[in-house]
Parts: C-alpha cells; sequence; structure tokens
C-alpha cells in the first residue's frame, strides 16, 4: 500500500474507478432498507469522484503528455491486452464533466425521486452507471473500454426500465439494450480486426501506430467502419436512433444522465478518444459524416412534431449528436469534443427542468404543462428557456461557440452540401426548441378537444406545496449550477481548445484545413448566417406558437402526410417491426426451428438410437465373464507397451 | 548362463503362461496356481536384477521376500474366497460366477 | 580341465533346472485335473528354487521352498480336497476363448520380452558384494523396517479375512 499512497493521481484515479463500484455494492448489499443511508453513501461516493476528477484536471492540466498506469491483463505472444487508468486531457475532461454531471443529477434525484419506493436501488444503479461510464472514460485499452461501455449499457438498460412494473418501460429497456447491442456487435468485431490487424489494443499505440500509417489501410478502415458500428448504436446514429427517444420511460434525471454526459456521450468520447485512429481513414470519415448528417436531419424533423417535452429533448439529442459525430468526421476533433461539452451541460439543464415540470404536474404533454400554469414556475422557466438558447446557438450561451466551431469545421469542408444540412439542421432545432417554449409559456385553452381533463386541480394545488419545500430546492440549485455553467461555458472556448489540443500534436494534421477555413471574412459571413438562422428558427416558432392569435398548431399541420411521416419516426419502428416479423420471425425463425427440429433434434435422436443400438451390439462384451475382460486389458496392454516400445 | 536375458526371457515364460493360465482356465483353482507362477517370474526377474545390476545384493532379495509374503497372503484370501464362491455357487467354475453380465 | 569339466556340469545342469521350471509350468497350466496342476506347480516352483541357487541366493532358495512348496501348494491342496468332488469329468475347453487367451498372452510375453531386449541394462556403478543372511536380517530390521511391519499387518489381516469369509460363508449357505 506504500507505494499507492505515495502517489496521489494514481490514488485519484483508482477511487473514481472503484468508489462507485463499492457504493453500488453496499448499498444493493446493506441499505436497501435505508433510504437516507444509501442515498448518502452513493452521493458521497461520487462526490469523492468529483473532488478526485478536479483535483486530477487541476494537477494533469500542464502535464506534457498523457500519464498512463497500465498493468498487463492478458499477454499472448505479441499480443498485450493493458487494464489500467490512461489520464489524458481528453479523458480527463470527460472524467471531470461526467462526475460534475452525474453528481448534479444525484443532488437533483433527492428531489425527484423522493417517495419513491425503489429508492435505494436507484441509486445504487446511478452509482453503477457513473463507475461505469467513469472507468470507460479512463481506460487505455479499446478491451477495457468495451467492457466498460458494456457495463453503460447495462447500467442505463437498467435505469431505462427502472419502472419495471410498467409495461412499457421494460419494453424501452429491452429495446436500449438490444438495439445498442446491435452496434456493440460491430464494436467488438472492430476490436478483433485491431487486434488482428495490429495486435495492440492500447488506445496511444492504436493512435500513433494510424497517425504514422504503420498499420495497413484496409485494415484501419474496416475496423473503424465496424467500432464506428459501436458509436451508431450508442450514441443513436441513424438507422438505430430509435431506441434512444423511447429511453425517456426513465426517471427524468435518468433521461438527463442519459442524454448529456453518459450513456450517448460514451459514443462520441469513444469516436474521440480514437480520433486519430478514425482520421487515418478517409472513407470511413466519409461514412460517418453522411450517418451524422443524415441522423441530425431526421432527428430534427421528428422533434418537430412531438408534444412530449421529453420525447423533444431526446430528439434534439440524437441531432446534437449528430452534430458532433459531423464534426469529428470532418475532421474537427476539437469542435466535437467542445460540442460534447456544452451540449453535456445544457442538455443536462434542459432535462432536469423538464423534470421539474413533469414531476409538479404528472405529466408529459407540453400543453398540459402550459395550461397548467408551468410559467409560474420561475426558476425552471428561466432556466430551460436558458437552455433553449443555448442549443439554439444563440450568441452568449455556450452553444453558441461550439455550434460555430463546428460550422466553421463542416465551412472548410470542399463539398457544402454538409455546410448546408448543418445550418438548416440549427434553424430547425431553433424552430422545434422554441415551438417548446412557446407551448409552456403561452398556453391555449382551445387547442385540444380533450378539454374535459385539461387543468387539474390538484396538479396547481401541488405545485404551491413543492415550491418551498425542500425537495424542490434539491431539484432547483443543480438546475441553477447547470444554467450557469451554460451561461459562462462558452466563454472557455480558447482556454479549452489550448488545454485539448496543446498537447496532442498529431491531431493538428487533421485540425488544420478546418481551423484554417473557419477564420477570415468567411468565418464572419457563416457566423452571421448562422445566428440569423437561429434567430429566425425562432421567430418562426413565435409567429406560430408565441404571438397572442397564433394557432399552436404548427406549419406541418398543413401537410398531415408529412406530419404523420415525422411523427411516426419516418416509419423507421414500423420497418423494423416489419424486419423483425417479417426477416427474423418468418425467415431465421422458421429456419431455425426446422434446423432445431430436424438437424439438432434429429441429430440428437439419432445419437440415442445409435447409443441403444451400438450397445445392444457392444452388450456382449460385458458377458459378466471376467475372463474375456481381463484378456481385453491384458491384450491393451500388451499392444500399448509394444508400441511404445518398437 | 550367466546373462541377464536368460533370466528375463525365463521368467518373461513363466509370467506369460501363468498369464495364459489366468485367461484360461475355468477352475478357480487353476487359476490361482496360475497367479503363483505369474508372481514366480515376477519374483526370478527381481532376483536377476540383483545378481547383475543392483548396487546392494541384499534390496533384491528382501524385494523377494516381501513377495513371498504377500503371495501367501493373496493364496490364504484367495482360497478362502474360492470356498465361499464354492458353497454360494456349489462350482468353482468361473464362468458361472456372472453376476456383471450386462 | 576339471574346471572345464565342472563348468559344463554346472551349465547342463542349469538348463536342466530351466526344463524342469518350464516343464513344471505347463504342468500347472495345461492339464484340466486340478491335481496334475498343483504337481506341476510343486515342480515348477522348486525350479525356481534352484534357478535362485544359480543367481546366488541359498537363502532364498530355501524360502520358496519352505514358503511356497511348503505352504501355499499344500493350502491348494487343502482347497482342492475341501471343494468339488474330482471324479466328476471337466467340461471340454471352448476353442474360442483358448484362442483369445493365447493370443493376449502372445502379445503380453512378446512385450515384455521386447522391453528386455530394448533395454540397454546397465549395471550400478558401484556394486556390493555382501550376499550374507546376517545383512538382510540387519536391513529388515533397521530400514525396511516399515515395510515389514505392513507386511506382517497385511499377513494378520489376509488371516483374519480368511476366517471371516470362510465363516460367513458358511453361515450364509445354511
Amino acid at each position: 500500500m506504500m507505494w499507492f499512497a505515495k502517489d496521489p493521481v494514481l490514488m485519484a484515479a483508482s477511487a473514481c474507478a472503484t468508489l462507485p463500484f463499492l457504493a453500488m455494492a453496499v448499498i444493493l448489499i446493506f441499505t436497501r432498507q435505508h433510504r437516507r443511508v444509501s442515498a448518502a453513501i452513493s452521493l458521497s461516493a461520487i462526490t469523492m469522484c468529483l473532488l478526485s476528477a478536479v483535483y486530477l484536471l487541476m494537477t494533469l492540466r500542464h502535464a506534457p503528455g498523457p500519464v498512463q498506469y497500465q498493468w498487463a491483463w492478458i499477454i499472448s505472444s505479441d499480443m498485450i491486452i493493458p487494464f489500467g487508468f490512461l489520464l489524458d486531457r481528453l479523458s480527463l475532461l470527460m472524467l471531470t464533466i461526467v462526475a460534475v454531471i452525474a453528481f448534479l443529477v444525484q443532488v437533483y434525484s433527492l428531489g425527484y425521486m423522493a417517495g419513491d419506493p425503489g429508492f435505494s436501488r436507484y441509486y445504487a444503479f446511478q452509482s453503477l452507471f457513473a463507475w461505469a461510464m467513469m472507468t470507460m472514460v479512463i481506460a487505455p485499452g479499446m478491451l477495457q473500454l468495451y467492457i466498460f461501455w458494456e457495463l453503460v449499457g447495462l447500467a442505463s438498460y437498467l435505469l431505462i426500465g427502472f419502472y419495471y412494473e410498467k409495461w412499457s418501460a421494460s419494453q424501452a429497456g429491452k429495446k436500449a439494450f438490444v438495439m445498442t447491442r446491435l452496434g456493440d456487435i460491430g464494436f467488438f468485431l472492430g476490436i478483433i480486426a485491431v487486434l488482428l490487424g495490429f495486435g495492440d489494443l492500447g488506445i496511444l499505440s492504436m493512435n500513433e501506430a494510424a497517425q504514422a500509417h504503420k498499420i495497413a489501410p484496409f485494415v484501419v478502415t474496416l475496423s473503424s467502419l465496424l467500432i464506428f458500428c459501436g458509436v451508431v448504436g450508442k450514441s443513436a446514429q441513424f438507422p438505430l436512433l430509435t431506441w434512444l427517444p423511447d429511453a425517456m420511460e426513465g426517471p427524468t434525471p435518468v433521461s438527463a444522465l442519459l442524454h448529456s454526459a453518459t450513456m450517448v456521450a460514451a459514443g462520441v468520447y469513444m469516436m474521440s478518444r480514437i480520433f486519430p485512429f478514425f482520421a487515418a481513414s478517409p472513407d470511413a470519415m466519409a461514412v460517418a459524416l453522411a450517418i451524422g448528417t443524415i441522423t441530425m436531419l431526421l432527428a430534427s424533423t421528428m422533434a418537430m412534431v412531438t408534444h412530449d417535452i421529453k420525447q423533444v429533448w431526446a430528439y434534439s439529442t440524437v441531432s446534437q449528436l449528430g452534430f458532433m459525430v459531423m464534426a469529428l468526421a470532418s475532421g474537427g476533433y476539437f469542435a466535437g469534443v467542445f460540442h460534447l461539452t456544452t451540449h453535456a451541460g445544457f442538455k443536462a439543464l434542459l432535462f432536469l427542468c423538464s423534470g421539474i415540470f413533469i414531476h409538479e404536474f404528472h405529466t408529459n404533454d407540453m400543453r398540459e404543462i402550459g395550461r397548467g400554469g408551468g410559467r409560474k414556475l420561475t426558476i425552471p422557466m428561466v432556466c430551460m428557456t436558458v437552455g433553449a438558447l443555448a442549443l439554439a446557438g444563440i450568441f452568449p450561451l455556450s452553444g453558441f461557440f461550439s455550434k460555430e466551431a463546428i460550422m466553421g469545421v463542416l465551412a472548410g469542408n470542399p463539398n457544402k452540401i454538409w455546410l448546408l444540412a448543418g445550418l438548416l439542421g440549427a434553424l430547425m432545432t431553433a424552430y422545434y426548441s422554441f415551438r417548446l417554449i412557446f407551448m409552456i409559456l403561452f398556453p391555449r385553452e382551445q387547442t385540444h378537444g380533450a378539454e374535459a381533463h385539461g387543468s387539474h386541480g390538484h396538479d396547481d394545488h401541488g405545485h404551491e406545496e413543492g415550491h418551498h419545500g425542500a425537495t424542490f430546492w434539491a431539484m432547483a440549485w443543480p438546475v441553477m449550477i447547470l444554467a450557469g455553467i451554460t451561461l459562462v461555458l462558452g466563454f472557455f472556448q480558447k482556454e479549452l481548445e489550448h488545454y485539448l489540443l496543446g498537447a496532442g500534436p498529431a491531431l493538428h494534421g487533421a485540425e488544420a484545413h478546418g481551423e484554417g477555413a473557419g477564420h477570415g471574412l468567411g468565418h464572419y459571413v457563416l457566423l452571421f448566417s448562422a445566428v440569423s438562422l437561429a434567430l429566425g428558427g425562432i421567430v418562426w416558432a413565435w409567429f406560430e406558437f408565441g404571438r397572442k392569435k397564433a394557432t399552436q398548431e404548427g406549419f406541418l399541420r398543413r401537410y398531415p402526410k408529412v406530419e404523420a411521416l415525422f411523427a411516426n419516426r419516418w416509419y423507421m419502428d414500423h420497418f423494423y417491426r416489419w424486419l423483425v416479423d417479417y426477416v427474423v420471425y418468418c425467415g431465421f425463425t422458421n429456419l431455425f426451428t426446422r434446423n432445431d427440429r430436424r438437424v439438432i433434434d434429429g441429430g440428437i435422436d439419432g445419437i440415442c438410437r445409435f447409443t441403444v443400438g451400438s450397445g445392444r451390439v457392444a452388450s456382449f462384451l460385458q458377458s459378466g465373464m471376467l475372463q474375456y475382460n481381463l484378456v481385453l486389458m491384458v491384450a491393451g496392454a500388451g499392444a500399448l507397451v509394444l508400441f511404445f516400445v518398437l | 548362463m550367466n546373462s541377464l536375458t536368460v533370466y528375463l526371457v525365463v521368467g518373461a515364460v513363466l509370467f506369460s503362461l501363468g498369464l495364459f493360465g489366468v485367461l484360461m482356465r475355468r477352475n478357480l483353482i487353476g487359476m490361482l496356481i496360475s497367479i503363483e507362477l505369474m508372481l514366480n517370474g515376477a519374483n526370478l526377474n527381481f532376483m536377476a536384477f540383483n545378481r547383475f545390476l543392483a548396487p546392494e545384493p541384499a534390496v533384491g532379495q528382501i524385494v523377494t521376500l516381501f513377495v513371498m509374503g504377500i503371495a501367501a497372503a493373496e493364496a490364504a484370501i484367495g482360497l478362502s474366497i474360492i470356498l465361499a464362491l464354492f458353497r454360494y455357487l456349489h462350482s468353482i467354475n468361473v464362468e458361472r460366477a456372472r453376476r456383471l453380465e450386462g | 580341465m576339471t574346471s572345464f569339466l565342472t563348468d559344463g556340469l554346472i551349465h547342463a545342469a542349469f538348463w536342466v533346472v530351466v526344463g524342469l521350471t518350464f516343464g513344471g509350468a505347463v504342468l500347472a497350466v495345461f492339464p484340466r485335473n486340478i491335481v496334475y496342476n498343483v504337481l506341476g506347480l510343486i515342480v515348477c516352483l522348486s525350479g525356481v528354487a534352484g534357478l535362485f541357487l544359480y543367481l546366488g541366493s541359498f537363502f532364498l532358495a530355501l524360502m520358496q521352498l519352505l514358503i511356497y512348496v511348503g505352504a501355499i501348494c499344500v493350502a491348494i491342496v487343502f482347497a482342492i480336497m475341501l471343494s468339488p468332488p474330482l471324479h466328476l469329468e471337466a467340461p471340454k475347453r471352448r476353442i474360442p476363448k483358448l484362442v483369445l487367451s493365447a493370443g493376449a498372452a502372445g502379445l503380453f510375453f512378446a512385450a515384455i520380452a521386447a522391453v528386455s531386449w530394448k533395454t540397454a541394462w546397465k549395471p550400478a556403478a558401484q556394486r556390493g558384494t555382501d550376499w550374507s543372511i546376517t545383512t538382510i536380517g540387519h536391513f529388515l530390521l533397521t530400514k525396511y523396517s516399515l515395510v515389514f511391519e505392513v507386511i506382517s499387518l497385511v499377513l494378520l489381516v489376509a488371516i483374519i479375512g480368511a476366517i471371516l469369509t470362510t465363516g460367513f460363508s458358511r453361515r450364509l449357505s445354511s
């Protein structure tokens, strides 16, 4: 233990990698009946992690290179699989984000989950989630990353299906798990491809070797594409994006955590983690760019029609993740990570605010929240507006800076279609987020036919009570902190950029053309157009939802087919259903059933018949006559000796 | 006559004849007699090695003595089992003792 | 000249002893009459005692006669007298069983012979010359005392076991 205590950095890293797990174990084993104790254990663990993460960030801020502690876990001839911690600028930044968000969410949950029968279980899973994510962030090798990646998936499954007695919740949990698993298969195959083609799973060595073109190009492309499948699953990119909106079934703080810093961020984080490796394969980058763009646009359209407050933010998460993937795929390492950072802040903020509304009004429908008097909850309303402004990319807020960085990178791409797509996405983002804000701020009584259960008397009552209770403040404080972060984070762009890129000269190559084109006159044109588009989106939303005589129906109401298309998520779930029904159930299952009946059962029966028959044939050997047995034994022994001697 | 191989072959012949008897005889007492032959073949080997190879001539003789002791015990037990079996089956034919038939 | 004659005589006597042993062994295995078998066994064991003489151990030869010929063979004769009547005609041997056993035994013989031939036997570097019974007794009571005790125990158990087996079987049958 002495060497351990002598190295505070290692101690802090180990604290992040163990404490929440211990907290989970203790809660699940000992303190399930004592909810206060459970919450205290979980919170103290995450606080320790937060302190450790900040300490690490402060200590290693000026470290010349990555600090790596690793122990060989499996060594087999040329293959080395390490286990340990990799503390470099990226992982420390992400570690801090995760710790901050997880901490705030856990504090918030004190209020949100108060009185829930599964309170202790909730905190245990939260700890598991935080542990898995933090250990994943500081993983030095792809295999460790993969293991904790899957643990993150497990934790999110447990939390999405937290209300397991609800059919839709357990279904959503399963859906999330299975769909991300589809991507993870690709990820794992990608790891195997790296192992076969390169032989080392260390992230640093992979990046260096790919940058120095020491790995065969097709190996890089193949494994990048396969690993990108993991990103597609985890970060809800195009073909696998429908699990994320369904993940709303979990408690709202879980959604906040899931959407900002942990589950979905894991995919983008992993992509930036091995960014030089990706960057070495232009083909994989092109695929990623296309998928990111499609995701971004699709999700934005979906967000424009739903009335579920959480689903709006869910779709916006998907589309912002698409933005990040676009940024990374067009070479903007910093832009992607920066947007990941700011997005973590404001998306957590948005979800936590929505959580307050949902907690107060017991509904997810934004129209009912508006009618119930959502505007009277000043703090969350203001904070949510701040978050929405950041999401739309309006000037002084963090989203503005990161979005501008991404636009700059996209502008550097010779093909301008990506830039156009990005600008379109910005417009839609502003539109749908302020559609939500205005709908809550300026409710209309006569919008919907189903008026009877519109305004609940007890809602107002509950809200009056909650306004002053400790529960409310436990929820309000994290929200305000996050709003503050959202307000100021953008001004640290230069510092962050310097911090992230200062050390890694390897990263500059891909960065150069993206950033270089961003400055100059074109930069300002771009900046202006992006901001004006965002403002245009807001004005558009005001015109349709905000102003006094607005119908609050949206222009899409006039195109019912398009609206249906958007509302049904472009029929992707139907397509999957069809695929499962016709291809899996009718095709594969049928084949498998036949295989099971004919081949496997038949084979087993055949073996049985053969055994019985041969037993009948061979039973003459068991005549019960000692001497025949002896004859065989002696002959066998003699033959054996002869075989070895001659 | 002063070669080790001669004794070894004589021992092997005794052993194999004994083996043959054990495998072939139906009379249990005959099998016991054959086993005695096998033991003697082994004894002969011990003594031959003792005479031609061993560093200490007393050891081989001691081992042979022990084998004789074992043979005596074996004969006592074997004969008593044969007598018990005879009382039970009214025969000392091994082919009648086939309770293990599959 | 005399030594040559003596050597020749000793040599011839050796082969006579070997022949006696083999003859006894054949007699002990093949005849279906159990009394012949016992007689053959006695002859064979006496031959082996002779071989022991040639191998330089007078003591062991005496022991062979005493224990095998004197004790075991007599015990077998007693067993024969207690078992089924001899005047009954023994059934014919079956050829397949004979062939099978001969094959297996032959195979085993080939194996042993092959081992004897193939191995390059090497005498120990330093070989003692102390063949006296005193040494044997000394060893039995010092270095090999444990084995000695165990053998005694085995004999004791065998005696008790034999008594019990026959005693219980008598109770069972009657």
